[in-house]
């Protein structure tokens, strides 16, 4: 009981602590509540995040704001087409000597304390990175100098461009997979917001905007902690688990569950995959975060919903015709699915 | 001695008709009245002993037959001891009076296949006669009109209209009905779709549920009904969070909004709090069936 109370009460702290993180955020990234409330629940679900939006939108912004609110080891590369795995391990310099040198590079760099990867432009990376990131990211272990580096605390962030495809090269399903939450990020829509983001010089200057925020506002080491008593804190019915699957088995089979989408026809043939367990997993996690954050210790259909989108989208695979359009054919098949599959 | 002799000779006689025909006949439809070119359909009918056919290669070929006859088509039929020839001759004589022309028989060999070997027997088919007649111009007397050569048409029966008439007038007015009836539930013109009345739905179970015993399941089973009655009235499935966008949209139901708020909270905590026993106390079913009336009135009004 008192070990309970306990827990209790340290979640009640650690709650405290993720709202000032989220207004601490709020303050450098204006008009991006929905966003910043993503990724503090990737945050704490303790998974990694894809940014995807428009040029200038702010998600460099928002994550470096990210990695300075959290505090701990903070390492960030950009995505370049010559860029090569051994450049993320290895850094090769000529010493003063004449001699050439390797180093550990920026993922060793900080050696197992990394908290925060930061992946500027994942998209304009090859296929080799991509490839180096997937066991980053699903083992958080790396081999490297004949040795594994484990990096416990580890947590990826990345950013894409939505707009350019020029010398870019699309996510492998295998590496989307493994990012808990792809966030698309738009620019916001308030008038007042647009003014302040347009005409105060505050923003304008985006090093020392970041620079004012309070940092070490989360304790990285102690974060796979409090996300563990997270997910057993918070508890799931026997009717949101009917809830969670019934979903699941519309998302994949949309036809069975008798959702039709305009425009097309062949909806039995429409998702090809990727809904995968692993996926739907995931979404529990994020959802149960959402209920922690929204101060329940039970799950409700709304903290599936709100997590749902962000979750899912980008782990469905839809037939190749489609493919194209599945910026608005996921959503919308996301949208279809709440509307269909009965709550309680 | 005389009538043992006269006995073998009847004998003898009948031994030797055996593979004789009974009969051998050729039948015409008419045998006058023919004129150039038309077609005469002769049947010949032979009735043999048991066992014997008509030997194929004894049947005539189609081909001319004399210079003003062709035999155009020959076919068999065999019904038991009857073989029957259809054969069908044209005549080509261009006769300028009425005359009987013969047109000649032809032989035919009957045979019997069995294991001593083939007996065959030929017999003669008649000739036949076949009046022919010229084509002439036929003279009626003068008429002025030459419609009036037409005959008149025949008188028919007069019929009585009175009773059709009393049964398609009855099947109309029966059919009136049915055509309303079909109207009102396909929402033809005049009627319209009529909105469904899901509150009343869920009213009606949730009345029902509440003359049942007291139970959980019943309780949950009570949210539920009006659950479904706000996800079919909304369109879509409703959740807590969008209670207020369904006022907004539905400004009817505003009254009720404190007790959905409270349905609601109690929904969750039934259903996803594992609390059915604090759910109940907060919104028990006599106040759930009682929210289901008041939304179902307001239904119909609006």
């Amino acid at each position: 009981m008192n070990d309970i109370r306990r827990g209790d009460a340290m979640l009640t702290d650690w709650r405290a602590a993720a709202r000032r993180f989220e207004a601490a955020l709020a303050g450098a990234v204006l008009g991006q509540e929905a966003v910043i409330r993503l990724v503090t629940i990737a945050v704490f679900a303790r998974g990694h995040v894809l940014l995807e939006g428009d040029v200038g939108v702010g998600k460099t912004t928002l994550l470096r704001a990210v990695a300075r609110a959290m505090g701990g080891a903070y390492e960030r590369v950009e995505g370049t087409v010559d860029m090569m795995p051994t450049d993320l391990v290895y850094h090769t310099y000529l010493g003063e000597d004449g001699r050439p040198r390797i180093e550990p590079g920026p993922v060793l760099a900080a050696s197992e304390d990394l908290a925060i990867f930061f992946f500027n432009e994942i998209n304009r990376a090859r296929p080799q990175v991509h490839a180096l990131l997937l066991r980053l990211m699903a083992e958080r272990s790396l081999t490297a100098f004949n040795r594994e580096y484990r990096f416990p605390l580890l947590q990826v962030f990345a950013d894409r461009n939505r707009v350019e495809r020029e010398e870019t090269f699309e996510l492998p399903a295998a590496a989307r997979d493994r990012f808990l939450m792809e966030i698309g990020m738009e620019a916001p829509r308030d008038a007042a917001t647009r003014r302040a983001l347009a005409f105060d010089p505050r923003f304008h200057d985006t090093d020392r905007l970041v620079a004012g925020i309070e940092t070490g506002i989360l304790d990285p080491a102690a974060l796979a902690g409090i996300a563990a008593a997270i997910q057993h804190g918070v508890r799931a019915s026997e009717a949101i688990e009917t809830y969670v699957v019934a979903l699941w088995e519309a998302l994949v089979r949309p036809h069975a569950a008798g959702i039709r989408l305009p425009g097309i026809d062949d909806m039995a043939g429409l998702v090809q995959g990727g809904a995968s367990p692993r996926g739907v997993a995931a979404l529990v996690r994020a959802a149960r975060v959402r209920a922690w954050l929204e101060e329940r210790d039970w799950l409700v259909p709304e903290d599936i919903r709100a997590v749902f989108a962000p979750v899912m989208a980008h782990r469905v695979f839809l037939e190749p015709i489609h493919e194209m359009g599945r910026a608005e054919i996921v959503p919308a098949l996301c949208r279809a699915l709440f509307e269909t599959v009965p709550a309680p | 001695m005389r009538p043992l002799l006269a006995g073998l000779l009847i004998l003898l006689a009948a031994a030797s008709a055996t593979a004789q025909p009974r009969t051998v006949e050729v039948r015409v439809p008419r045998t006058f009245g023919y004129f150039l070119g038309d077609l005469v359909e002769a049947i010949v009918e032979v009735e043999t002993e048991p066992g014997f056919t008509i030997q194929a290669a004894s049947l005539p070929q189609p081909g001319p037959v004399t210079y003003w006859l062709d035999l155009r088509r020959v076919e068999t039929e065999t019904a038991g001891t009857r073989h029957r020839l259809h054969l069908t001759y044209q005549t080509f004589y261009a006769a300028i009076d009425a005359r009987t022309l013969e047109v000649p028989g032809f032989p035919l060999v009957l045979t019997s296949a069995d294991t001593h070997g083939a007996t065959t027997a030929p017999i003669q088919v008649p000739a036949w006669n076949l009046g022919v007649s010229p084509i002439r111009e036929v003279q009626p007397a003068r008429r002025a009109d030459p419609a009036e050569y037409l005959r008149p048409d025949g008188q028919g029966p007069r019929l009585d209209p009175a009773p059709p008439r009393t049964a398609a007038l009855a099947l109309a007015a029966l059919a009136l009905p049915a055509l309303l009836l079909l109207a009102r539930d396909r929402a033809w013109w005049p009627f319209r779709p009529r909105p469904a009345r899901a509150f009343a739905e869920a009213a009606r179970r949730l009345r029902s549920l509440a003359r049942q015993p007291d139970s959980e399941a019943g309780y949950r089973e009570g949210l539920l009904a009006l659950h479904r009655g706000l996800d079919a009235k909304a369109g879509s499935r409703l959740l807590a969070d969008d209670l207020d966008a369904f006022l907004g949209r539905h400004p009817a139901y505003r009254p009720q909004a404190d007790n959905l708020a409270r349905f609601f909270a109690a929904s969750r905590l039934a259903f996803f709090g594992n609390a059915v026993a604090e759910a109940r106390c907060r919104m028990p079913l006599a106040e759930a069936e009682a929210t289901a009336r008041q939304l179902a009135v307001a239904e119909r009004a609006a």
